[in-house]
């Protein structure tokens, strides 16, 4: 996804100015998609120029409220309605990892998985740990969650991938 | 402080040819306070060594200490068992004609604790865990994770610091898990111990410690430190 969808759904919400919409991205996502403040005026200034977003008054601080336009409303309702297909994904160096361990022969695949299954259940460990102690909204958690289930997914595969190769041995 | 300490422990089911080697000599410490997690396929002996450290399975060679007490020198097991042990089954177990309450009372009673006394006890152990508004209904009223609640708080009543469980998240849906997780882990921050065995990484992933069991033998486990390389 861009950020830029990211900032019109934050705006759809009242205008808001730069350093909120950051503030708010993150707060979102649970920090595990961190902006800078330069990169979310540069999105917003491309914005305004594609008439997502129109800029409004300053503030007593300077600085400048957007509010989202007929056709930011438009351009993230069709975000929202399209789903997300795979192959906007990069490739996963995991598999082809393995791939490449099998067809190399003399590699120790067996241990190859071992050793990743134990550093993705560390990955897991962190992630729960960190779903402990989450304090904001439904919204951090469920980023969390999703990345957990991604780690779960890697774990069963591994384990899958172990039964299938000791069967072929 | 050492609550469980396993020691080459082998378990061999069976003899000659047809003996099955469900443990080949396995060595594992849990502290105070700590959630260890083993993981393993079926036949990975996970639950052979559940059963041994909670000295419901004899190992054939090796020691078992809880407390600091060796098993094979204990006179009395059934008490030690009853005193420092809680197990949590798959299959909970919970009497349907006791209400919550009183099938958290239950081994106090046995133990010989009068009923009011126990059940003060019981009471306080449901508090603790947020079970006490439905402590005095029945198993058939109670949802799946409520009903796993009482089984986890009927196996921490009394004294009992040292909590076995097997596949405790049984057939609860992801949320409901997690709960069960989220409760076993507030519990070792107070101070309890859990041995934990699943097959289902999300959960074994709340553990301190995740050791992975294949074929008898302790293959890895998280807590050896190690360089990623992804």
């Amino acid at each position: 996804m861009s950020i830029r969808h990211g900032l019109l759904a934050l705006l759809s919400r009242g205008p808001r100015h730069g350093y909120q919409l950051r503030v708010e991205f993150e707060a979102s996502t649970g920090a595990t998609w961190p902006l800078n403040v330069g990169q979310v005026y540069t999105t917003l200034a491309r914005m305004e120029r594609d008439g997502l977003v129109e800029a409004g008054e300053s503030d007593d601080q300077g600085r400048v409220v957007y509010a989202i336009t007929e056709a930011g409303r438009a351009e993230m309702e069709r975000w929202f309605t399209t789903p997300v297909v795979p192959s906007d994904r990069p490739r996963d160096e995991l598999v082809i990892k393995l791939a490449m361990a099998v067809a190399a022969k003399a590699v120790d695949v067996a241990e190859v998985v071992r050793r990743q299954r134990t550093a993705t259940m560390r990955t897991l460990q962190q992630l729960t740990r960190a779903k402990r102690d989450v304090t904001g909204g439904p919204a951090q958690l469920l980023v969390l969650d999703s990345m957990i289930f991604q780690a779960e997914a890697e774990q069963r595969w591994l384990d899958h991938c172990e039964a299938v190769l000791k069967e072929a041995r | 402080m050492t609550v469980l300490a396993l020691a080459g422990v082998t378990r061999v089911h069976g003899d000659g040819e047809t003996a099955v080697h469900a443990l080949k000599g396995v060595s594992l410490q849990i502290a105070e306070g700590e959630l260890v997690a083993v993981m393993g396929p079926s036949g990975s002996g996970k639950s052979t060594l559940l059963n041994v450290a909670g000295g419901l399975d004899r190992p054939t060679s090796g020691t078992v200490h809880i407390d600091g007490h060796d098993l094979a020198a204990v006179r009395d097991l059934a008490a030690l068992r009853r005193r420092s042990v809680g197990y949590v089954f798959q299959d909970l177990n919970l009497i349907t004609s006791l209400t919550a309450a009183e099938n958290v009372m239950l081994p106090r009673e046995l133990d010989g604790v009068r009923s009011r006394k126990a059940r003060e006890e019981a009471m306080a152990v449901l508090t603790e865990i947020g079970a006490e508004s439905f402590a005095d209904r029945f198993p058939d009223e109670l949802s799946g994770g409520q009903r796993q609640q009482v089984a986890i708080a009927r196996a921490l009543v009394g004294e009992r610091r040292l909590l076995l469980a097997d596949e405790p998240t049984g057939a609860l849906d992801t949320p409901g898990g997690d709960e069960i997780l989220r409760l076993l882990a507030a519990r070792c921050e107070a101070g309890a111990s859990v041995l934990l065995v699943t097959h289902e990484p999300r959960y074994a992933a709340w553990a301190d410690r995740v050791v992975f069991l294949r074929d008898g033998v302790v293959a890895d486990a998280t807590d050896v430190p190690m360089v990623s390389a992804r």
